[in-house]
């Protein structure tokens, strides 16, 4: 870092926690200043680079969210911000990389002690786990322990809600059934992972997998000790493998972490674990939160997508609240998908849904290019490889409709006077009802006529993404998002391009798109072990959807959010589209 | 028609109003009048009682000409003037949310739909659930009330039952859950009407409990009057006794609490469309309005003061009415 | 007396056992009725076949409609036990299950709502009882008064504004442009009386006043309609301080109908006020069951709906007793 930004930011840390300290008496300031050696504490600083760098350990980081999290088990969380939180106290075999900006996508051997060994068929993957690794009750963690958690994946009857991606890789046709209805003695009867002593795990695969370590960074793939397993209470008190463990879970109110003793920092070269303790409140006042994040009484609010109306404007107005604010792309792409519903399984009608669409009323129904994020062009969000800011093929990019030529494909599609669509939106997201009716409007400036149904969030399952009742209800454009389980082009563009990824139930393929072309690139990115050659094959990907125009891409998501100037060591991590949880610290001792 | 028991305006001073109480001394002059013509003087003289009834009206010609004069002063209700907005905030970009001479109530946040046009149709939409679901409560609630009332009896025992088991019965979470799982579209009609008649039917069967009890203790102390012995005495059957003796002399204390649950039912409805369950967009609503107005309240107060204003003056315009309507037909009645 | 309180206990717990089952066949028979599979409304993100089938177990979703009310009433009375993977969960009595979305247990969890919702009402219900009686009481002495004119159209504004707009109203002035409160957000009156207090305030004024314009207008109409009666003439004719005739004679039987309303009231109020809660963010038993009927969350649903139609039937029967010994015309029999 150039050293003129190291003075700057001096500058600006003395002047806000001259204003925080005040009361305990200014000599403080100094002292704190010495420990950043980083970046400066600036509007979006925390992108790029480390902001307030510090290895100053104790205080306790006072987290707040607006959401509880889905579920504390490994297994069973989905939302962003609890994968990310599980990195606290979840280990896995390997974990993403803690850094700033793109390195941060590259995994790192965690609990294992070096990258695994692969055979040359890239069938077998070996791990030998690191010494003097232990659970929160001081027990080893043993290979079996890693074994055990993985199986319960497959107990999903049980332990709902989580990613359910290692059976399809691991099962091969042997139908195991989860621990807790295995017959093995050891409830450890999954064949395709084997492990010959307490160090060793292997895993054979079927078929190669570029993305198969991705699966088992998951917090799903971290161990989990039989003895402690309670099944589907096992998210009250869950084993902590991480520097922190659970001291109180209050579901819907908070939850707290200590210090888990039997975690030693020589075995893990991803965690920093500086403050004592760690808090996480939740509130269901998202107003509440913000006016206590800009008061300096919350650190971080990791939910993580964007402070409410009213602070966006307290805080865009002051640069001295300013500078403290990121505004990173979260992962997220917000899009319409287009179905085959007729007249749309015509391309063209298609495409004159996506040219009538108003980007910037779209852009606008989800908050502004600041709390909604860019205007989307194609469906591969900037912080996977393969992704092309400058691809536009819709010329979206310049913010209005383009009726002309919408009603040139309408013609071509034989249906020049426009038709009859209807636009599916989730009732328990606002802006995405809004987002619908800024839709509506703007189709019908071409003379399509689209009725909004709106439909129960928590069914979506079974509603958009049930092919059958899509079908049966004529749903002609369903506004989703999506973000990636992990940060590759299959990881993003599988559920929603390939047609072998059509379940009758929570298909994520709205368009069904039934192309083998594109089946077959994603096959052969899949045998890719170079990214930077699996990332050529999803460029392609991206553009064949964009030119089957099977999806509308409303926006990029961002969010604006705020970071208490005390915390050390914030950045964006980018596999999160948030802030590395286990990262931070706090400069203040508190 | 004849003078009813209800209506013997003898004794006056439980009238609730001092309007109404200072022209006691001019009714007791006039005899031989029927209750109608009694019912109307009082009511002209009650001042705020006219006033709210011409709000009313207006209110009424207002919703029924909503596609006129929002096309004379306004906007059509689902054009989006992003232009108006200011793409970091989603606030109005001008003052008081958007106030001008083009947008006479000012622009929606983050859309900048015209305001004006969007309470003009939700007048339409407030109005025609309040008087429509004030109809099928009013109808339900005296067949039953009736029934219940001149039957007497295990029929008296059912519909008691009925009605305290509806009246113990968590209203509003269950209004939640019907209209949420009704369907959206049926009879043809466009979902906006459709959703009009799933939110008429759901407020019309939780308010039929209120007037049915009303009708039924009505019921039950006409049915010993003199007047109704001697026509039963006569040999009246009980089909003549129902509709020419009892409902005639039922018309007005039914009248005057269809009139009061008019507002109730206002108040529902936006309750309902403020809890996310009213009328599909883009069609507006008061109470969809006030619920969007959550996010920007305090930074456009303005979005929210409109619709709020424009259902407190309804409901009060209403609640005005009533009161003198009842004050004139019928003064002991509370 | 005493046959008469068993007599209305028994009709209590029949309407409540009416008011579960009505809610029971809703919640259960309506996602049959429009063609949706109740196991699914519980999954997630995923919802691979083995997740529904175990869902569907769980839940008993596979026995007929009766058995599973069956199975809901008996965890109520004698608690039930839950497969729950390797362990069988025993919810003790009274049990109403778990939440399909949380898998955290309903009655602890509205226990654990209730003082929320308890603190809203029975402030609001002290506030709205001290301001609705002295106005009307003093309107309906001073009938005709500038202050009885005040008053009346005081309340009849009162009882025409919507809580959902005088909420955002309110905290519109006193929290953002005067910033004399801070945002809502509830604090335990064990973890901390002051704080209580003050993020309640705003809740309590703002609900007691809709309350305290009703309760205004009919403490006036009451005390009017007893003030002529024939005993109040009388023990005005008897030479009795008017202190005694309105303290003693008037207000007791002229406040024996506002008994009634308020019980209603305030059960009405406990079972959770939803508007008030949604406004204020205050995470009471309306706050869970609107939650909960958006979601779909049935236990919690059914949890709410008995615990709210209990504050109600209950009310009615306290409103009752009180009547008979309040007013000695009533017998109660």
């Amino acid at each position: 870092m150039a050293s003129k930004k190291r003075v700057m930011a001096a500058a600006g840390i003395a002047v806000t926690l001259g204003l925080t300290t005040a009361a305990c008496g200014g000599s403080s300031d100094s002292d704190d200043n010495k420990g950043s050696s980083g970046s400066e504490a600036g509007y979006n600083a925390a992108i790029t680079n480390v902001v307030n760098p510090s290895t100053t350990k104790g205080g306790t980081l006072n987290l707040w969210s607006s959401q509880d999290a889905d579920s504390w088990d490994p297994v069973r969380g989905y939302y962003a911000f609890v994968w990310n939180l599980n990195r606290l106290y979840t280990r896995k075999l390997v974990d993403y990389t803690a850094t700033p900006g793109k390195e941060g996508l590259k995994l790192t051997p965690d609990l294992a002690a070096a990258e695994p060994e692969v055979s040359a068929d890239k069938l077998t993957y070996t791990f030998k786990l690191r010494d003097g690794i232990k659970f929160d009750d001081g027990s080893a963690i043993t290979s079996k322990d890693i074994k055990y958690g993985i199986e319960r994946v497959w107990a999903s009857d049980v332990l709902s809600g989580g990613p359910v991606y290692l059976p399809g890789v691991l099962d091969q046709g042997q139908n195991y059934k989860g621990p807790y209805k295995d017959t093995d003695p050891n409830k450890l009867g999954l064949k395709s992972v084997t492990t010959p002593d307490d160090k060793t795990i292997t895993f054979k695969l079927a078929k190669p997998s570029g993305d198969f370590l991705y699966l088992l960074a998951m917090p799903g793939s971290g161990p989990v000790p039989q003895k402690r397993d309670t099944g589907a209470q096992y998210g009250k008190k869950p084993a902590a493998s991480g520097p922190y463990m659970f001291k109180d879970i209050q579901p819907g109110k908070s939850a707290s972490w200590v210090r888990n003793p039997n975690w030693d920092q020589a075995t893990d070269p991803i965690r920093k674990a500086l403050p004592d303790a760690i808090n996480l409140t939740i509130t269901t006042n998202p107003d509440d939160l913000d006016s206590r994040l800009l008061a300096g009484t919350a650190d971080l609010d990791v939910g993580q997508v964007g402070v409410q109306a009213a602070a966006r404007t307290k805080l865009l107005s002051d640069p001295n609240l300013k500078k403290n604010a990121d505004n990173p792309v979260s992962g997220f792409l917000r899009y319409a998908g287009i179905t085959s519903v007729a007249p749309l399984n015509n391309v063209e009608c298609r495409k004159a849904v996506i040219y009538a669409a108003d980007p910037t009323a779209l852009q606008a129904a989800f908050g502004g290019p600041l709390a909604a994020g860019d205007i989307g062009t194609s469906m591969l969000p900037e912080n996977i490889a393969g992704s092309d800011a400058n691809y536009d093929p819709f010329n979206r990019k310049q913010g209005k409709p383009q009726v002309d030529k919408a009603k040139e494909a309408l013609t071509k599609c034989g249906q020049p006077n426009g038709f009859n669509l209807t636009i599916t939106a989730r009732n328990n997201r606002a802006a995405e009802v809004k987002a619908a009716e800024a839709l509506q409007a703007s189709l019908k400036a071409v003379g399509i006529t689209a009725k909004i149904d709106q439909y129960d969030g928590a069914q979506q399952a079974s509603i958009t993404g049930s092919p059958d009742n899509v079908k049966k209800k004529g749903y002609g454009i369903i506004m989703a998002a999506w973000a990636a389980d992990y940060p590759t082009g299959s990881g993003y563009m599988q559920p929603l391009a390939d047609s072998r990824f059509i379940p009758a139930n929570g298909n994520y393929n709205l368009p069904e798109i039934k192309d083998k072309a594109i089946d077959d690139l994603f096959d052969k990115a899949n045998l890719e072990a170079d990214p930077t050659k699996a990332a050529e094959y999803y460029k392609q990907i991206n553009t064949k959807i964009m030119e089957g125009a099977y999806y509308l891409p409303v926006v990029s998501a961002k969010a604006l959010n705020y970071r208490n100037p005390r915390l050390t060591n914030v950045y964006i991590h980018d596999t999160f589209g948030q802030v590395d949880f286990q990262a931070l610290g706090v400069s203040d001792g508190k | 028609m004849s003078l009813g028991p209800e209506a013997s305006i003898k004794d006056d001073t439980t009238t609730p109003t001092a309007d109404a109480a200072d022209d006691r001394t001019g009714d007791k002059a006039i005899t031989g009048r029927s209750l109608k013509q009694i019912a109307w003087r009082r009511l002209k003289k009650d001042k705020v009682a006219i006033a709210g009834g011409i709000v009313v009206i207006f209110l009424i010609v207002v919703a029924i000409l909503a596609p006129v004069l929002s096309k004379w002063f306004g906007h059509p209700i689902d054009e989006y003037h992003i232009d108006q907005i200011d793409p970091t905030f989603s606030t109005p970009i001008g003052k008081l949310g958007g106030i001008s001479r083009e947008f006479l109530f000012g622009v929606e946040p983050t859309s900048g739909r015209d305001v004006f046009s969007r309470i003009l149709y939700g007048a339409q939409t407030s109005l025609s659930v309040a008087f429509l679901s004030a109809f099928v409560s009013t109808l339900i609630g005296t067949v039953f009330g009736l029934a219940a009332g001149f039957l007497g009896g295990w029929v008296d025992t059912v519909i008691s039952r009925i009605m305290d088991f509806l009246l113990a019965f968590p209203q509003l979470l269950f209004a939640i859950a019907l209209v949420s799982v009704l369907p959206d579209s049926f009879l043809g009609l466009g979902d906006r009407w459709s959703r009009v008649g799933v939110l008429v039917g759901v407020i019309g069967f939780f308010g039929w409990p209120y007037i049915g009890r009303i009708v039924r203790g009505q019921t039950l102390s006409l049915r010993e009057r003199e007047f109704v012995e001697a026509s039963r005495s006569m040999g009246a059957r009980s089909g003549r006794i129902l509709f020419k003796e009892l409902l005639p002399n039922l018309a007005a204390p039914i009248l005057v609490y269809a009139t009061l649950i008019i507002p109730t039912n206002i108040l529902t409805e936006a309750a309902l469309s403020f809890l996310g369950v009213g009328i599909p967009p883009p069609n507006p609503s008061w109470g969809g309005m006030l619920s969007d107005a959550v996010t920007f309240y305090s930074i456009d107060p303005m979005y929210m003061i409109i619709p709020g204003g424009m259902i407190f003056i309804t409901v009060l315009a209403f609640n005005l009415f009533g009161d003198g309507l009842r004050d004139a037909l019928d003064p002991k009645a509370r | 007396m005493l046959a008469y309180l068993i007599r209305r206990l028994i009709n209590a717990v029949i309407t409540l056992l009416v008011v579960t089952a009505v809610t029971f066949g809703i919640f259960f028979l309506v996602p049959k009725a429009t063609g949706s599979d109740p196991a699914l409304l519980y999954i997630g993100k995923t919802s691979d076949a083995a997740s529904v089938e175990g869902i569907r177990v769980k839940m008993g979703l596979d026995d007929p409609i009766v058995v599973q009310y069956g199975k809901f009433l008996k965890g109520l009375v004698a608690g039930r036990d839950y497969a729950n993977g390797p362990d069988v969960q025993h919810c003790p009595a009274p049990c109403l299950g778990y939440s399909f979305k949380t898998d955290q247990e309903v009655t602890p969890l509205l226990l654990g709502d209730l003082p929320v919702t308890l603190s809203l009402a029975l402030g609001a219900a002290v506030l709205w009882l001290i301001m609705g009686i002295s106005t009307g009481v003093i309107s309906a002495l001073r009938r005709g008064s500038i202050i009885d004119r005040t008053v009346m159209t005081g309340a009849l504004a009162g009882v025409s504004l919507p809580i959902y707009f005088t909420g955002l109203l309110s905290s519109a002035i006193f929290v953002y442009w005067l910033g004399w409160l801070p945002q809502g957000n509830y604090v335990p009156f064990t973890e901390s009386p002051g704080d209580w207090f003050i993020q309640l305030l705003l809740p309590w004024i703002t609900l007691a006043f809709l309350f305290a314009a009703t309760y205004a207008r009919l403490t006036r109409a009451n005390m009017l309609e007893t003030l002529g009666e024939d005993y109040v003439r009388t023990a005005r004719a008897k030479g009795l301080r008017e202190r005694t005739v309105i303290g003693k004679h008037a207000l007791r039987s002229g406040l024996t109908p506002i008994v009634t309303v308020f019980g209603l009231d305030l059960g009405a109020l406990l079972g959770g006020a939803v508007l008030t809660e949604t406004v204020f963010n205050l995470r009471g038993l309306g706050y869970q069951a609107l939650t909960a009927i958006r979601g779909n969350d049935l236990p919690i649903i059914l949890g709410v709906t008995l615990i709210a139609a209990a504050f109600i039937v209950f009310a009615n029967l306290i409103v009752d007793l009180v009547y008979g010994i309040i007013d000695p015309r009533v017998r109660l029999a």
